[in-house]
């Protein structure tokens, strides 16, 4: 058969799927019934199928790039004292020798690696060779001794090392069967290995099965000790070794190892964690079959799931729930600092587990947890002091469950067990701030369930109670429901008031979340004196510059500039950037809140310039923090849409608010209250390019969802339908501004005096909507009173003034009144 | 697009080969993903679905790849273990850039006449994928891409052996 053209190639191509499908058996009779239609096309695919059997046996691009048959032309040639036998092995780093002692002072054998690497003679091969002096050192029973390491005169790097004749611990373990304890006594060994090498200042850096050998008599012998920071050392490049270096093996890499951090005795703590969970639970604990992706990711962010969840049969489940289960988890922290903290204790938790005595490392559940949810919880209902203070009121628990009262604590740990296993539900499922993936947030029932269990099950436990009710209420306020918010947290408050629990930080979170209720709600009254008394339990209990006394100033701030005491929000907010700042960092995401905060203060203050840069310093650290999808993201880029907006950049501002909006609605949902403001931004942002049917859609949209969650006397309602309002007189439709502007200018009637700007404010658009409906005396009324009020109020009634003026100007031009007009013009 | 993405793929084998001088690797694939990763996180690069960006990086990644064989030729020195080259290290073999090249060739054209076949070989010959990993990728039967990749290759090795 000749070379196919291009178009013999394409009449082929789907009789060549079909022909690939048929099996082997029934070959012969398809093609021999396509021969009786098309006996060409029958030839073509008979002679494409057998070329196709040729290039399957012969690895035709099979290998993938890279690929070189072992190379056996090595045997027989000397490195240092020994001669190489055959080959045992080829991977990454090179090839594998068994070698002989081959100048006749001792017998046995040995295995080479030749090392792929480039020719690193010179001042890199020196470093090599001393290193491998350092590490031909390490003695002991359990690891595979280096017995020398240099380069050939071609330049060429080895290493000689103990030969081990053994299986990897795994498939040993399965192999003999072993069982629960046998394989722990196993691993018990490889830590006391490890730990011997520690004590040496020697790090592994590559645990992994396959370097953890089993003789065939049963003892354990650890392969490669140290080999992957010899590696590094003789890198050519100084970057390798400061930034540690890549994993080896990313399936056992520690999460600092993916991510370039500092590689320390923790990291093989993590390996060998990896390692014990295999052991165990049989599987890797990124699962079955995971993608290299998947696996960093798993690595980097995704608790395993606990050892006993993962196998099957139900004794064994027992066997690992509990000491077991914790004793995995501690080892496999994300953070170095949280695993054990030496191979030596982390041996000593097996050993006390296997005496029956207690272990060290705690359930991590919800301590872990609600550390986790701290670390990611951001905006300001931030509730860090609160699950600190639950999560240690657990730990108590459960230390009490382990301890000599085993069995009269039985009862009360299993409740405790399923009310902590009920939170942690709750902190990762209900809070859509809690997840990076833009999943909705659903839950909410989950949520009942648990307020009713809290005051049925909990009957008697006030101080647990006020603590459990305390971080429901705040996740129902994160969730914007203050309505189911507020009765949790009076309740809480009364607990902790009437009861006399002395729990002064605890007391400090509900008040502190109880005023952010009050607030969000509109009670901006009982808000003030509930986070001014937050804030001072704080200082006293935690010490001034405690980040909890930031959160409750930030808070406050917020009470006051919500009342237009923009001066009195200031200093409070800068006081808690500076706690930020000192006690979490320039990148931390409270960090970023604060100046976001600040900034947006700024920003009302008409400070565009000041606030711009705080804005995108905190736009910064939050896409870095946490993700495209977390809805801090979407205020900074909400915040930037205003700076846009304030520079005259409409489209700019426009597309903005619909990026915010976006990630807000896929974080939130379609019904929640934050969405409201991202609207009523885009309304002006379309009203500013005169699309005003888009601009009245979208602060509709927000009025409904206003509405809906608050009601139609919400404080804030005004502000929406006031921009309606102005929507339609931008429009030149006086007639349907009217009702907005009237049921607007009520509720302000009802919280502010006639003087104040922001009734001034709806007087102006009143005045226009009445004076496009030539209704020039009742709009003249407004307009002046309006003017009035608006010139002598500073700041953002600012642009309120101009615009009043405008008004009133044009509403005397259209009477023909141009002498009075002219004062307006200015 | 494609010279950041490029470069994004350039940084990160640069810095892989730097690895790989020491022994230390992690190979096409997870360089890959990686690039996916650092790109999908970042501001106005938007890739549909992770597929399509894999399929798009493992064609740029065969380009760095036959450039660098033709660099490396350049400067070969004598030795038995010369360096190995980005590949998750099993020596080199196709250690000639013309052939390489060649391949890279008959891709192109197999690219205009059915880009499917050719992103497979892409991804499993350049990239190292396995046959499963890129039926999961695709969300085909691992039956389905193993017939491609024997159509590739009949293909592949019709133009490269018998022309």
């Amino acid at each position: 058969m000749s070379p196919l053209s291009r178009e013999r190639w394409l009449a082929l191509s789907p009789h060549l799927d079909a022909a690939l499908d048929v099996a082997i058996g029934e070959r012969r009779s398809y093609l021999a019934k396509l021969r009786l239609t098309d006996p060409v096309l029958a030839d073509d695919l008979e002679q494409l199928l057998a070329r196709r059997e040729g290039l399957t046996r012969d690895g035709f691009l099979a290998h993938g790039l890279g690929f070189e048959p072992p190379d056996q032309g090595l045997a027989g040639q000397r490195i240092g004292a020994y001669t190489l036998r055959s080959l045992m092995g080829q991977g990454g780093m090179g090839s594998v020798w068994l070698a002989d002692r081959s100048d006749g002072r001792f017998a046995g054998t040995a295995a080479v690696k030749l090392l792929n690497m480039s020719l690193i003679g010179g001042a890199g091969g020196e470093r090599f060779t001393r290193e491998g002096q350092i590490l031909a050192t390490l003695d002991h029973p359990n690891v595979a001794r280096l017995l020398d390491a240099g380069v050939t005169a071609a330049a060429q790097p080895y290493l000689v090392l103990e030969h081990v004749d053994g299986a990897h611990i795994d498939q040993y373990c399965e192999a003999h069967g072993l069982g629960l304890s046998a394989r722990l006594n196993l691993f018990r060994a490889v830590l006391d290995a490890v730990a011997h090498a520690h004590a040496q200042l020697i790090v592994h850096r590559d645990i992994k099965p396959s370097n953890v050998l089993v003789t065939g008599d049963g003892r354990v012998k650890l392969l490669d000790f140290g080999i992957a920071k010899l590696l590094d050392t003789a890198a050519p490049s100084a970057a390798l070794t400061v930034e540690g270096g890549r994993a080896l093996t990313p399936e056992y890499a520690a999460p600092e190892q993916m991510t370039g951090g500092p590689i320390t005795t923790a990291t093989d703590v993590y390996a060998l964690g990896v390692l014990l969970y295999m052991l165990l639970g049989g599987r890797h604990p990124a699962g079955h079959g995971t993608t290299p992706a998947d696996l960093v990711r798993a690595t980097v962010d995704v608790d395993p799931p606990r050892l006993s969840s993962v196998v099957r049969d139900a004794r064994s489940r027992r066997a690992l729930r509990g000491d077991l289960d914790n004793i995995v988890a501690r080892a496999l922290k994300k953070n170095p600092s949280e695993r054990y903290p030496s191979v030596e204790s982390f041996a000593e938790d097996l050993r006390r587990y296997l005496a029956d005595e207690p272990v060290s490392a705690r359930p991590d559940t919800l301590a872990y947890r609600g550390a986790k949810f701290v670390r990611r919880h951001t905006v300001g209902v931030a509730a860090a002091a609160a699950l600190l203070v639950l999560a240690a009121g657990l730990v108590v628990f459960h230390t009490t469950r382990v301890t000599a009262e085993r069995d009269r604590a039985v009862h009360e740990a299993r409740k405790a067990e399923a009310i902590s296993g009920l939170l942690e539900r709750l902190l990762t499922e209900a809070d859509p701030f809690s997840q990076r993936t833009s999943t909705e947030p659903t839950v909410r029932a989950v949520l009942e369930a648990g307020a009713a269990r809290i005051e049925q099950e909990l009957d008697g436990q006030p101080a647990l109670q006020a603590e459990l009710m305390s971080v429901m209420g705040r996740i129902y306020g994160r969730l914007g429901t203050f309505d189911r918010a507020q009765p949790l947290l009076d309740k809480a408050l009364a607990l902790h008031r009437q009861a006399g629990l002395d729990d002064q930080p605890g007391l400090a979170q509900v008040l502190n979340d109880l005023g952010v209720v009050r607030r969000e709600t509109g009670d901006l009254a009982a808000a003030g004196p509930l986070l001014v008394e937050a804030v001072a339990i704080r200082r006293q209990v935690l010490g001034p510059g405690d980040p909890a006394v930031a959160v409750s100033l930030v808070e406050l701030a917020r009470v006051h500039a919500d009342s237009g005491e923009p001066e009195r929000a200031e200093p409070m907010l800068r006081e808690a950037l500076a706690i930020r700042r000192s006690t979490l960092g320039d990148a931390h995401q409270e960090t970023a809140t604060s100046l976001s905060e600040l900034a947006l203060l700024l920003w009302r203050r008409g400070d565009t310039d000041g606030a711009e840069p705080l804005f995108r310093d905190a736009l910064a650290i939050t896409r870095a923090r946490l993700g495209e999808h977390h809805p801090d993201v979407a205020t900074s880029v909400n915040n930037l849409g205003l700076i846009a907006l304030d520079r005259a950049d409409y489209s700019g501002a426009e597309s903005s608010f619909r990026e915010a909006l976006a990630l807000r609605r896929r974080t939130l949902g379609d019904a929640h209250p934050d969405l409201a403001p991202t609207l009523n931004n885009l309304c002006h942002a379309l009203r500013f390019q005169d699309r005003y049917p888009e601009a009245l859609a979208a602060v509709n949209e927000a009025i409904r969802i206003i509405e809906q969650s608050l009601g139609n006397q919400h404080a804030s309602i005004a502000t929406y339908w006031m921009n309606a309002g102005r929507v339609h007189v931008a429009a030149g439709d006086g007639l349907s501004a009217e009702p907005v502007l009237r049921a607007a200018l009520a509720l302000r009637q009802r919280d502010f005096p006639d003087s104040d700007w922001r009734v001034a404010a709806v007087r102006s658009l009143l005045g226009a909507a009445l004076g496009l409906q030539r209704r020039y005396r009742e709009a003249e009324d407004h307009l002046v009173s309006a003017v009035g009020v608006l010139t002598v109020t500073a700041g953002p009634a600012g642009r309120e003034a101009a615009a009043a003026r405008g008004f009133l100007a044009a509403l005397y031009e259209t009477q023909g009144r141009a002498d009075l007009a002219a004062p307006y013009r200015k | 697009m494609f010279a950041a993405l490029y470069a994004e793929l350039h940084r990160l084998a640069r810095r892989e080969l730097a690895r790989n001088g020491a022994g230390v690797t992690l190979g096409v694939t997870t360089l890959l993903h990686e690039a996916y990763l650092d790109m999908s996180g970042r501001e106005h690069v938007a890739f549909p679905d992770r597929a399509r960006f894999m399929g798009y990086a493992s064609r740029v990644m065969r380009g760095i790849i036959i450039d660098y064989a033709r660099r490396r030729q350049a400067v070969k020195r004598g030795g038995h273990f010369s360096i190995t080259s980005i590949e998750t290290g099993h020596g080199e073999a196709l250690a000639d850039s013309r052939e390489l090249t060649r391949v890279g060739e008959a891709l192109d054209e197999l690219t205009t006449l059915e880009p499917a076949l050719a992103e497979i070989v892409d991804l499993k010959f350049f990239c190292g994928f396995s046959l499963p990993e890129i039926a999961a990728m695709r969300g085909v039967s691992e039956r389905t891409v193993q017939r491609d990749w024997e159509k590739a290759r009949l293909y592949l090795h019709d133009v490269l052996c018998l022309r």
